[in-house]
């Protein structure tokens, strides 16, 4: 009877998917617990946590960013066409000669990502070839290199996409010194969604395609 | 001073406790969600073991799957709620499936997958955790007596599935024989 047992347990042990875990990681334990300790004793409402939904999003987002390449985040409920959504006006040019624009809010996620089309970009107010200059509290700003729409000024400035957007990877994560092509609709907003990233020969072709250059 | 002696006993206790765990509540974990849950399911589980430091018994393990079985659960519940979002992001390009190796046991998997989860979980605590019916009766919050009997089941059961996919496998391979 024993034996039996033993044979059983030994059959599933053997297909237990954990076997191959490496043992974990000292420094990252020391974090571990160093976190744990942070918290107070007893919890508090501020204390709730992120769960695992902005990694499964993360993980969808990345798989749809490049499985297909670009798209545009498409509000269900708004008219297809436009990939912003939101009522704020901005997306105005300064006197000192800078663009100012801003990333979409968290509201935009509740859509879904369609591949860029010229006809949908060529619908944007704002569309240039740049490179970022200097990022600092949430606000980038570019040094426009060539204008595909919009009226031209030397610096453009983004406020810079929400930490949930970011963490869904359809924002664009500007990076000191990268260079982007972005396009932003009437009303100041960053298209994300891959209608703005980084540079890319595709993307400046989309751009070329969208405005006749 | 002495509440601050107190704090630090408190933090050598949980460090001690925690080091012993974590490896062991990682290695659960890794058997029952993905890396992802399994990293946000063992910090809940660790913040649970420190604010009720004072709860655990002496056998503390046991104790801990027990809490990680919950968080974990807890995980999954807002998971589900959370998934029709990630459909919706999915339908254009699904995630690929992590590949499974191939020198797995098909036959234990699919026996497995037949049983009830109930039962399939006991036997996991059982083979994997290689816990105890005593101990696995910690983990679900069972009696020890329902914890033993309900092993000696699912252990039956299993068998009596294995049984069934090799009399089947038996049969396809006997016609096979015949066919040629």
């Amino acid at each position: 009877m024993s034996d039996e047992h033993d044979e059983l347990r030994a059959r599933l042990s053997a297909a237990d998917p954990a076997s191959s875990l490496p043992r974990s990681d000292p420094d990252r334990v020391a974090r571990l617990l160093e976190d744990t300790m942070s918290h107070p004793e007893t919890p508090t409402d501020s204390d709730r946590r992120r769960g695992p939904l902005t990694w499964l999003v993360a993980a969808a987002a990345v798989a749809i960013i490049a499985g297909v390449g670009a798209f545009a985040l498409v509000n269900g409920t708004e008219e297809a066409g436009s990939p912003v959504a939101g009522p704020d006006p901005s997306g105005s040019t300064s006197a000192s000669g800078t663009t100012e624009l801003r990333a979409p809010g968290a509201e935009a996620i509740s859509g879904r990502c369609l591949p860029p089309t010229a006809d949908v970009l060529a619908e944007a107010d704002v569309a240039f070839d740049g490179t970022v200059e200097q990022i600092d509290e949430g606000l980038v700003t570019l040094r426009a290199t060539r204008w595909y729409a919009g009226e031209p000024t030397d610096l453009v400035t983004v406020r810079g996409p929400s930490e949930e957007l970011q963490q869904l990877l359809v924002a664009v994560d500007f990076q000191d010194g990268g260079r982007y092509l972005v396009a932003a609709s009437d009303n100041g907003q960053v298209m994300v969604c891959g209608f703005s990233s980084d540079f890319s020969p595709r993307l400046q072709r989309l751009y070329g395609q969208a405005f006749g250059q | 001073m002495a509440t601050d002696q107190g704090e630090e006993q408190r933090r050598a206790r949980f460090e001690a406790l925690a080091r012993e765990l974590i490896d062991p509540l990682r290695r659960y974990l890794a058997r029952r969600t993905d890396p992802a849950t399994a990293d946000d399911v063992l910090s809940d589980a660790l913040l649970v073991c420190w604010r009720r430091l004072d709860d655990v018994p002496d056998n503390a393990l046991p104790w801990a799957y027990g809490v990680a079985r919950n968080c974990l659960a807890n995980a999954e519940r807002g998971e589900r709620r959370r998934e029709r979002l990630v459909a919706r992001l999915s339908v254009v390009a699904p995630p690929e499936q992590v590949a499974a190796p191939d020198d797995r046991d098909g036959e234990l998997l699919e026996a497995m997958a037949a049983l009830r989860p109930e039962d399939a979980e006991l036997l996991r605590l059982w083979a994997w955790e290689q816990l105890t019916s005593a101990e696995i009766a910690t983990v679900l919050q069972v009696s020890a007596n329902a914890a033993s009997i309900r092993l000696h089941r699912a252990r039956e059961k299993l068998r009596e599935e294995l049984r069934k996919i090799q009399q089947v496998a038996g049969h396809e391979q006997s016609r096979e024989g015949r066919g040629s």
